[in-house]
């Protein structure tokens, strides 16, 4: 079992619903980067992806796009965003992934970027240009190492392919809650509520919701349906702001809204 | 035929793309497969192609010029297509076809303009909707350009992300069209992105190669011994070879271009100088850092200033099938001049690069080749570059 599984169970048990939270390293430095992920951790994260920047995010909205670039002139690369999970792996107590696009990993070669995965004591991956159809060399690596290699849904899934994608997969499902990218919205649509019912109907892999949360009030529409959500740009947007002390404020809000 | 089912040239292509553009793609693969097979699709394009943008296009004996190198060079005056470049064969094809899935915006992006002038003019014929990305960069060096599209009815987004250039243009259009597929059709300038759009942009750029083929037969009788095109993307030269592919004796050359010299790092040579990797939605050739990071590139044409290449080009170049190599800004402008000077047919400083090459490498041929140089393109929208460059204003 890998560590985002086990934590899965944990909360299931504990009746609660995961709050998994995405930061750019590097931004907008190394140290306060991994300064932030400690204070969200503390807050109550439960499961943290650590994203190693890309020059041409296309998955990514502005704000990701933005901190990608600044974490790229500000020097940050593959190797470095290793040495900082190797620092955080002695001081957060909660399982975290690497969230990247495929040409870094492929670029790195596939099996040595696995093994300093390992190294660095993180439990998945998640790469959002990897579509299903071409991950099945990388999901056997990765498996080998006890790690996740999570797949997404969104509501435009079709059936036959939800099927197909939910027989392998693992760890979690990253159910996208928008025709989109990444990047803060205000409403849920009513499609998302019916696809996830559908999907709990066939698996029981947790799923977790992403791209558009921010407010609790889509929490709270949701929660039922899901086991964790994903919170990235809202909260990148305001520690671009400087606000760092309302980021710490809304994670613990947001943490007890996951709870029954 | 390639590419295959998963959208693969051998092992380059593919769809690298979001799950969220799944469904999008798969879309728009069957729409495609089952409209332009039909009698009508063929018919509205061909009426369109011939009657409204000028084909087929010369297939020109350059005397002069096959004088000055000492073989027989025909130019396939793409340069003669409306709005001045080879760009129009693919978007009147894309925009139908758009128009036929019910598609009410079309969306497109553009480096140095020429994709986006011919996106807003089959839009404005074809009665759609029509956003145009381009990076802030090109925008402000482009600006004739960005006028002609307005003129058209099209609407600009300046984008002001990562690098500014046609490659943030592609991100940005990529997004919009994550977020509006229901109602929009990413029309894709060359033979680049994910599965199907390579297959698409080279089918619909295959008419270059096809009359080729047809007027070399007529005039010549046999086919020619080369085909030598300039190689940003790829579009014009995928059409050009492609129809060709199954010729084996007719040789494959493609020019790239290589901006202050290839051991600089100011070029976009990319299947000279690049990597295999993954950038837009297929596996190809890329330029890279060494962990994986997109470089920017440089050219005299904005046309060739890309980072990627179609993967069908690098299917052509890992197999043998073609040859590809750079000439730098100062060969592309050595060729931009004498033919002018020689034939009075002032070529875009992309088209510059092929002839540039051919003048450069003259020695490689025999004196009864047949050589034929795709024009993609007229060189209007680049004389006042020249002119700076060269101190004349």
């Amino acid at each position: 079992m890998t560590e985002i599984e086990k934590k899965f169970k944990e909360l299931k048990k504990k009746k609660e619903k995961a709050l998994i939270l995405y930061f750019t390293a590097g931004f907008p430095s190394f140290n306060s980067s991994i300064d932030i992920i400690k204070k969200s951790v503390e807050k109550g994260a439960d499961i943290i992806e650590i994203g190693i920047p890309f020059s041409d995010p296309i998955a990514d909205g502005p704000i990701i796009q933005y901190t990608s670039t600044k974490a790229l002139e500000n020097g940050i690369n593959t190797d470095k965003c290793f040495q900082m999970a190797e620092i955080l792996k002695n001081e957060i107590n909660v399982p975290y992934l690497f969230m990247t696009y495929f040409n870094p990993v492929y670029k790195y070669g596939i099996e040595k970027f696995a093994n300093r995965c390992v190294e660095c004591g993180a439990s998945g991956l998640i790469i959002p240009d990897l579509p299903f159809e071409e991950s099945e060399n990388l999901r056997k690596i990765v498996k080998e190492r006890n790690m996740n290699l999570i797949y997404f849904l969104t509501p435009y899934t079709t059936e036959k392919r939800v099927k197909k994608i939910i027989k392998k997969a693992n760890g979690f499902i990253y159910f996208i809650s928008i025709a989109g990218v990444t990047g803060p919205r205000e409403n849920l649509n009513s499609e998302v509520i019916d696809k996830l019912k559908k999907i709990k109907e066939i698996t029981e892999i947790p799923v977790a919701l992403g791209f558009g949360i921010s407010t609790k009030e889509q929490i709270n529409k949701v929660r039922e349906y899901i086991e964790g959500i994903i919170i990235g740009s809202f909260f990148l947007q305001k520690i671009i702001d400087g606000k760092i002390e309302e980021v710490e404020k809304l994670i613990k809000e947001f943490k007890e809204n996951l709870k029954y | 035929m390639l590419p295959n089912k998963k959208g693969k040239f051998g092992i380059f292509g593919g769809k690298f793309a979001p799950e969220t553009l799944i469904e999008p793609l798969e879309e728009l693969e069957n729409s495609y497969k089952k409209i332009s097979k039909t009698k009508e699709f063929r018919k509205k394009l061909n009426y369109l192609l011939n009657e409204y943008a000028g084909r087929p296009t010369p297939l020109y004996y350059a005397e002069n010029f096959s004088k000055y190198v000492g073989f027989k060079v025909y130019l396939k005056r793409e340069d003669l297509a409306f709005t001045g470049a080879h760009k129009i064969n693919n978007t009147l094809g894309q925009v139908l076809l758009a128009k036929m899935m019910e598609k009410k915006r079309i969306i497109a992006e553009t480096g140095a303009g020429q994709h986006g002038v011919a996106t807003a003019t089959s839009c404005a014929l074809l009665n759609m909707e029509c956003v145009i990305y381009m990076g802030e960069i090109d925008v402000e060096r482009q600006k004739l350009n960005v006028y002609r599209m307005k003129l058209l009815g099209a609407k600009i987004i300046s984008v002001s992300s990562g690098s500014k250039t046609l490659k943030d243009a592609i991100n940005e259009a990529m997004r919009d069209w994550i977020t509006n597929f229901k109602t929009t059709h990413y029309v894709i300038g060359s033979v680049v992105g994910p599965h199907p759009y390579p297959m698409i942009v080279r089918n619909f750029q295959s008419i270059i190669g096809k009359e080729t083929k047809k007027q070399i037969m007529k005039k010549e009788k046999k086919l020619p011994d080369y085909l030598i095109a300039c190689v940003g993307g790829g579009s014009n030269s995928i059409g050009l070879f492609y129809p060709f592919y199954k010729n084996k004796e007719v040789k494959f050359i493609g020019v790239e271009g290589g901006g202050l010299g290839i051991n600089t790092d100011k070029h976009s040579a990319t299947l000279s100088k690049g990597e295999k990797g993954i950038l837009h939605g297929s596996f190809s050739y890329i330029l890279q850092d060494n962990y994986g990071q997109i470089k920017e590139t440089h050219s005299i044409s904005a046309g060739l200033d890309y980072p990627g290449v179609g993967p069908e080009h690098a299917f052509y170049k890992e197999t043998k099938r073609a040859e590809y190599f750079a000439v730098d800004d100062k060969t592309a402008l050595k060729g931009f001049h004498i033919l002018s000077e020689l034939e009075g047919i002032i070529p875009a400083l992309e088209s510059s690069h092929a002839i540039g090459w051919l003048i450069e490498n003259k020695e490689r041929f025999k004196k009864d080749d047949i050589v034929v140089v795709c024009l993609s393109g007229r060189g209007d929208k680049d004389v006042m570059e020249v002119a700076k460059i060269e101190g004349e204003i």
